[in-house]
């Protein structure tokens, strides 16, 4: 009963941050119909961008040999920043990998493969200057203990603090953009974008100014994800292509382009992983994917998602 | 010379295989499904390249070519067999769906190799014996196999098979009502391509000496993608040009850093940075070339060149096809 309720708890923090990663594909997928391949890269720019802002220097590797900014902020204030930064990355993918292809109404396929060639270049860039060691966040979080235990006793259930971090803020953001999409004249637009494009740039809505706005959401979203998964453990140029693919299972469970289904698939491919006994831990990362393949094959509009009508 | 080519084998061969793999994505979307599975199917062929030569047969001195034959008929049945059960379940999906279940498939299976001991687990299996002495003799076996596969494709093309491929890419249903079993089609064009990526597998197992659950990634799935994109999806060279070009390009970018009248952080650029190139490339190229390096049209235009007839007489009516992939 115990070891449950310690990995129900251990599930919910990692999958939170796989709901505030998958939101950043849903919110652009809901509008565009297309999955943003950089999302991932978008992703561990966020965490370099935060490592960054917190003073800390580069390893001996890259072109930028122990280099460091010269601001030393707290991680909070680095983080907000660095997420920040990180949705500019977002818009800049839009410009180049989105927008020449949608002014031509070109096939969303290609999109598939340029927005993967933008991630590639993206990446790619990050070693070119950061080398391709692990870094790690060190003692960011300042005085905080390092864990609380929320059931005492002989056998304790801990909590660590930094899952504590990964789980508020995550719900923070998922709230808020829950906030943004349902009750702000933005969030109206937005959802009109989502519905019809064509229709809502007939009817008046600057739908360029949307998208770019949702490119630059998603890529908030992916920069704090990115930085709080990077908090919890160590990180490399590469480490977004790994957490990319499981957003794609995250989606497809949730039903693609839905915002609640985005949050309810999170955290449950997060406590499904921590489920996995411990002597079958090796096949941990297939998780995702099998769940990906039952969903896709049983109910491919996804948990939350209404079957749609095939019209000729 | 000939030194030249064998110092520079491994990448022909490399290129060569891409064309294959070219091909191995292009036949399923010749019945309009965009499966992303062929990593899967290229790592499971080189498995068992990597395990029959190092595992079942004992062979002292150069392994002897008639077994890698052996091991083109396990791996096709195995791949085919995989892909057929495989296709079975996942061709009830179209377009993005279908793409994402085929990229799970290749994770679940890459999750698999990295963990079960046949395979050699995280490492991979090491000492694959060659059944060459020099890189560029691979040519051998990839050759015939791009220039069978290049011509099997192109004849189907215009039989029943491939016509009813055609069928079901233009319109599912109207091919349905014709008379087209579009789910033995569809099974059959993703059986075709699985088959193909296996026997690559075999001779790349055997070419580049180790085989691990590396070769089967996510990264592998899209850099197929773009071969077949890049090259063009509308006729078969194009994704054999695509596999040709695509790989070659970060080998002769690393190549040009070797010139001597280039600034020092140019080389290191060149040689360090060069995947940055080959997004950019990537990207503008989708970007510039929508519809590929080699379209119809330009195949049209060659022909007239070749006749020599220049511009055809008259205004061409006919309307561009649409950007579409599948």
């Amino acid at each position: 009963m115990r070891l449950i309720f310690q990995k129900l708890l251990n599930g919910i923090a990692i999958g939170s941050v796989y709901a505030l990663f998958a939101l950043g594909y849903t919110i652009v997928f809901s509008i565009l119909r297309v999955i943003n391949f950089a999302h991932g890269a978008v992703f561990t720019v966020g965490t370099y961008l935060t490592y960054a802002l917190t003073g800390a220097a580069f390893g001996r590797n890259g072109q930028l040999r122990n280099a460091s900014l010269p601001v030393e902020l707290n991680f909070w204030l680095a983080l907000v920043l660095g997420a920040l930064g990180a949705g500019v990355i977002g818009v800049i993918v839009e410009r180049l990998a989105f927008r020449p292809l949608r002014r031509r109404g070109s096939d969303p396929l290609l999109t598939l493969v340029s927005s993967l060639g933008v991630a590639i270049a993206v990446v790619n860039i990050l070693q070119y200057l950061f080398g391709a060691e692990n870094y790690s966040f060190g003692e960011t979080l300042g005085s905080m203990r390092a864990s609380v235990t929320v059931v005492g006793g002989e056998l304790p259930v801990v909590v660590r603090t930094k899952q504590i971090v990964i789980f508020v803020v995550s719900m923070v953001m998922v709230v808020a953009l829950t906030f943004l999409v349902n009750r702000t004249r933005t969030g109206k637009g937005l959802r009109a974008v989502a519905e019809d494009l064509t229709t809502a740039r007939l009817l008046g809505i600057d739908t360029d100014r949307l998208i770019r706005l949702s490119f630059f959401i998603s890529g908030v979203l992916g920069g704090i994800a990115g930085a709080l998964i990077g908090l919890a453990g160590s990180f490399n140029y590469q480490f977004g292509v790994a957490i990319g693919l499981k957003g794609l299972a995250v989606i497809v469970l949730g039903g693609l382009g839905d915002i609640p289904g985005a949050v309810v698939g999170g955290l449950v491919i997060g406590v499904a992983e921590a489920f996995v006994p411990a002597e079958y831990n090796a096949y941990k990362d297939a998780v995702p994917f099998v769940v990906l393949l039952v969903v896709l094959l049983v109910r491919p509009q996804g948990i939350l998602g209404r079957a749609q009508v095939q019209k000729v | 010379m000939l030194d030249f080519l064998n110092s520079q084998g491994t990448i022909y061969v490399s290129m060569v295989l891409g064309g294959v793999l070219g091909l191995s994505l292009y036949l399923p979307l010749l019945a309009g499904q965009l499966s992303l599975a062929s990593p899967g199917f290229y790592a499971l062929g080189g498995f068992v390249a990597a395990v029959l030569s190092t595992r079942t047969f004992d062979v002292e001195g150069t392994y002897p070519v008639h077994l890698v034959l052996v091991e083109f008929v396990v791996a096709a049945v195995l791949c085919g067999v995989l892909a057929f059960v495989v296709g079975l379940a996942a061709l009830r999906l179209t377009g993005i769906y279908l793409a994402l279940a085929t990229i799970a498939f290749v994770e679940v299976l890459r999750v698999f190799t990295l963990n079960l001991e046949l395979t050699g687990g995280a490492v991979g299996i090491f000492a694959i014996p060659q059944p060459f002495g020099t890189q560029l003799s691979y040519l051998w076996l990839a050759g015939p196999l791009l220039i069978a596969a290049a011509l099997f494709t192109w004849r189907l093309e215009k039989v029943r098979v491939g016509r009813a491929f055609a069928a079901v890419r233009e319109d599912e249903l109207a091919a349905a009502s014709m008379g087209v079993d579009t789910t033995r089609a569809k099974i059959t064009a993703f059986v075709l391509g699985g088959v193909l990526a296996g026997l690559a597998g075999v001779i790349a197992a055997h070419q580049i000496n180790t085989w691990s659950h590396r070769q089967a990634s996510f990264d592998a799935s899209i850099a197929y993608l773009a071969f077949v994109l890049i090259g063009g999806s509308r006729t078969f060279l194009g994704p054999v040009a695509g596999g040709l070009f695509l790989t070659y390009l970060p080998e002769w970018l690393r190549e040009q850093a070797k010139h001597e009248f280039l600034p020092t952080w140019a080389a290191e650029f060149l040689r360090t940075g060069r995947f940055i190139i080959y997004g950019v490339l990537l990207a503008a190229s989708c970007v510039f070339f929508p519809r590929g390096l080699i379209t119809p049209e330009f195949l049209a235009r060659i022909k007239r060149i070749g006749r020599g007839g220049g511009r055809p007489r008259g205004q061409d009516v006919r309307q561009p096809e649409p950007e579409t992939v599948a």
